[in-house]
Order: structure tokens, then C-alpha cells, then sequence
């Protein structure tokens, strides 16, 4: 068949040239904001192994987003913080993240048993939030410096007490890929410094090795990650 | 097609005895776009700090949903080539409009594929810790440069004739096992799920 010298394919590459940097610059604009609409890895900040797998490297996203986004016009600015605290019967932590009246909340008891939950702040501090498997949290903001209330989880119910938490303490999760296993670690980092966090290899949890909360890296099977700050 | 298809678009010389010769430059030009778009892509992704986030969609549990989707539109418009491909070569009954099928079927799949591309090289990047991974990385870049070089054959004339199956093949057997290493391997690994 005969050829014509036409412009068609040279327009379809250049359409998708144009699409590509359109798409990037977008990307490099806003792509430090994790996407509100993301649900099954909420803020959790994938970190990919490679290229940031150098403990140099990491350290430099240092966990700067809590105070930083206090700054919000909502009327519940002054509510949005970091809460961590510990279960009534101690054997537990939960840390809650409040942003323009969205929250997320970890539960962990530093062993095998965990979960991320998320909802709605209502006006008048009560919450809400949910997890997999049924679990549950209802939780009411006191005075703006504390949240008081409960989790039902696996069958038992866990009262608890998170107070305003300043950096470093607060709410911090990891997720990568390390020798092909999918890790996703959660670490609640408690007033005064002690950490309570668990880590899952393809879905078996364990405790999670330290991380350093200034950088939020943490080694995990030798190679080391960065955990980001968790906002809703 | 919206656009003229006579217009000259750039200074080639008209079909004649110099066509017959081959000119080397119709074949280097493509070859040579098509390996530095490959290997741009690739450098990019390596040396691209991954920002492991970036936009989703809303509707969307993750973002590694939306690309499957967006891969499994790109693949299925890529079967659509397939066919169309036979259809304007007559090897199968077609419509009169099937090359323009054909055309338009390309351009869906590519632009597609574009965004998904996009997030991997930003998002991801180039990797290489397990072979699935590694062989994804690697196709994917190649992907784009063959594509590249496809575009760029269809402008010349009087290819010969095996030239152009043997590179559509070529691009859908990439586009194919890059689906096979990221789409379907998600929808096995998550569930299918939006």
C-alpha cells in the first residue's frame, strides 16, 4: 500500500508528549500531597526501594508535615493536631491525626494486633471512625487537647486517653517493597519518646523495629525506609 | 483524520528513483528516536528520585487501581489494533473505515497509556528488585521507543511491506507483557476491584 507523508502519527506523539509533561508538571506541582480520595493506603507515603535506599537519602524527608499544616482557615484549625496516648488497660496505643475534620487513627499494641481506621470529625468533636474487619473507634475531642474514647477491635473494647502530641511525638507509617515482601508499617510515637508500632510482611504482622523520629528512617530486613508523618 | 493528509509536512523528496535507493535516514531517524525515548524514559526513572505518591482519582481505592484500569483500556484497544491491523491489510473482512479504526484505536491506547506511564516513571520508577518488576521497567521504556519509531515509519513511503506488521507485532507483544506484569498481577494480587 501506498504511504502517504502524513501528520497523523507525528500529532498522536506529540499529543502524548504534551500529555506526559502535562501530567508530570501536575505530578511535581502537587504530588507531595497525598490524594484525599485514596482509601486502602490512606496517608501511608509509599517509600520505593532503590532509589531511596540509602540511609543518606532518606534522611532528609524529615517529618515536617504535622505543624506545618496547622495553618488551615477550617474553624477546627486549633483541633488539628496529632493525639497519641494509651489503651485503660495499657496493653495498647492509639494515635489519632485531625485535619479539617477528617481523621485517621492507628491502633496498635506493638505485637500482632493493629488497625487504621478513618472518618469524619463532627462539629461538635465526636467521632466516628472505622477500620477493616469491623473495627471500630468513637472518640470525642475534649477542650481541643485531648481525644477520650474507645475501640472495638477483635472482639474486646479498649477506652483510651490520646493527649496533643508535638513532634516528633505523632502518628508515622512506612510502606515498601523490600526482598518482595509488601511491608506496611505503623508506629505511634508517644509523648516522651517510647514507640509502639507493627509491621507487616505480606500481611503477617510483628513489631516493628525503631524508627529515628527526627527522619522518621527505620531499617527493616537491611534496608532502610522512611517513615512519612500520617495525615488524614 | 482532521488533517489533510497531502500536506507536506516536511522537505522529503518525491516518490522517484531515490526512493529505491533506501535512504539510510528513514530508518536511522526512527531507529534513533526510538532509543533515545527508550533509554530517556529509562535514565529518568533511575535517576528520578520516586516520590512514591501522586495524584489519584477519585472513585478509586488506589492509584494502582486506576492504572489497571487505565492499562487493561490500553490493552484492549491494543487488541482492537490487532484486528484492525488484519482487517486493513486484508487478511480479514473489514469495514471501509477500518483504517481509520485502526488509527483512532492507536491513539486511544497510547494516550491512554501515557498518564499510567507517567505515574510509574514519577511515582515508582525504574526498578529491578524482582523480575517481574524488572522486566516491567524495562519493557515499558522500550514500549515508548518502539512506539516512537511505529509513528515515525508510517510517515515514510514505500516501506517494505513486512516492516510495519513486524513492529506493530512487536508493540503490541511489549504492550502485552507489560499488562501481564503490572495489571494482571494487580488484579490477582488486590482483587479486582475499582
Amino acid at each position: 500500500m501506498t504511504r502517504m507523508k502524513r501528520p497523523g502519527p507525528l500529532l498522536t506523539l506529540l499529543a502524548g508528549l504534551l500529555l506526559g509533561v502535562f501530567l508530570l508538571s501536575l505530578n511535581a506541582t502537587t504530588g507531595t500531597r497525598n490524594a484525599s480520595s485514596a482509601q486502602e493506603e490512606p496517608p501511608a507515603t509509599a517509600v520505593s526501594p532503590g532509589a531511596t535506599a540509602g540511609p543518606t537519602e532518606s534522611a532528609p524527608a524529615s517529618p515536617a508535615a504535622p505543624s506545618t499544616a496547622s495553618a488551615s482557615p477550617s474553624r477546627s484549625a486549633a483541633a488539628d493536631a496529632d493525639y497519641a496516648g494509651r489503651t485503660d488497660d495499657d496493653s495498647s496505643a492509639v494515635a489519632v491525626s485531625l485535619r479539617d475534620d477528617r481523621a485517621i487513627a492507628y491502633f496498635c499494641d506493638g505485637r500482632d494486633k493493629e488497625s487504621w481506621l478513618k472518618g469524619d470529625v463532627e462539629d461538635d468533636g465526636t467521632m466516628k471512625l472505622t477500620g477493616k474487619n469491623g473495627a471500630e473507634l468513637d472518640g470525642t475531642l475534649q477542650d481541643g487537647r485531648r481525644i477520650r474514647g474507645t475501640v472495638d477491635l477483635g472482639g474486646h473494647r479498649y477506652g483510651f486517653t490520646a493527649d496533643k502530641a508535638v513532634k516528633p511525638s505523632g502518628l508515622y507509617r512506612a510502606t515498601a517493597t523490600v526482598r518482595g515482601a509488601k511491608i506496611d508499617g505503623g508506629w505511634i510515637v508517644l509523648p516522651g519518646g517510647r514507640q509502639v508500632g507493627v509491621l507487616d510482611r505480606d500481611g503477617r504482622p510483628s513489631t516493628a523495629p525503631r524508627i529515628d523520629p527526627e527522619t522518621g528512617a527505620v531499617t527493616v530486613d537491611g534496608r532502610t525506609i522512611t517513615a512519612k508523618p500520617v495525615t488524614p | 483524520m482532521t488533517v489533510d493528509p497531502n500536506a507536506a509536512t516536511q522537505g522529503f523528496p518525491s516518490p522517484g528513483p531515490v526512493h529505491r535507493r533506501s535512504h539510510p535516514a528513514r530508518y536511522l531517524v526512527p531507529a534513533l528516536v526510538a532509543a533515545a525515548v527508550a533509554v530517556g524514559l529509562g535514565a529518568y526513572g533511575k535517576a528520578h528520585d520516586p516520590a512514591g505518591t501522586a495524584f489519584n482519582i477519585a472513585g478509586f481505592s488506589s492509584t494502582g487501581a486506576v492504572k489497571s484500569w487505565l492499562a487493561t483500556t490500553a490493552f484492549f484497544f491494543a487488541l482492537v489494533q490487532v484486528v484492525s491491523a488484519f482487517m486493513v491489510y486484508g487478511r480479514l473482512p473489514g469495514p471501509r473505515w477500518a483504517p481509520a479504526l485502526h488509527r483512532w484505536s492507536g491513539r486511544i491506547a497510547f494516550l491512554v497509556a501515557v498518564p499510567v506511564a507517567v505515574h510509574c516513571l514519577y511515582a515508582l520508577g525504574y526498578q529491578t528488585y524482582e523480575s517481574r518488576v524488572l522486566w516491567h521497567s524495562l519493557l515499558g521504556c522500550f514500549f515508548f521507543g518502539a512506539f516512537s519509531a511505529k509513528m515515525l515509519l508510517l510517515r515514510s513511503e514505500r516501506l517494505p511491506g513486512w516492516l510495519l506488521p513486524i513492529i506493530g507485532g512487536l508493540v503490541f507483544a511489549v504492550l502485552t507483557a507489560i499488562w501481564l506484569t503490572s495489571a494482571l498481577w494487580f488484579f490477582r494480587t488486590f482483587g479486582v476491584t475499582t
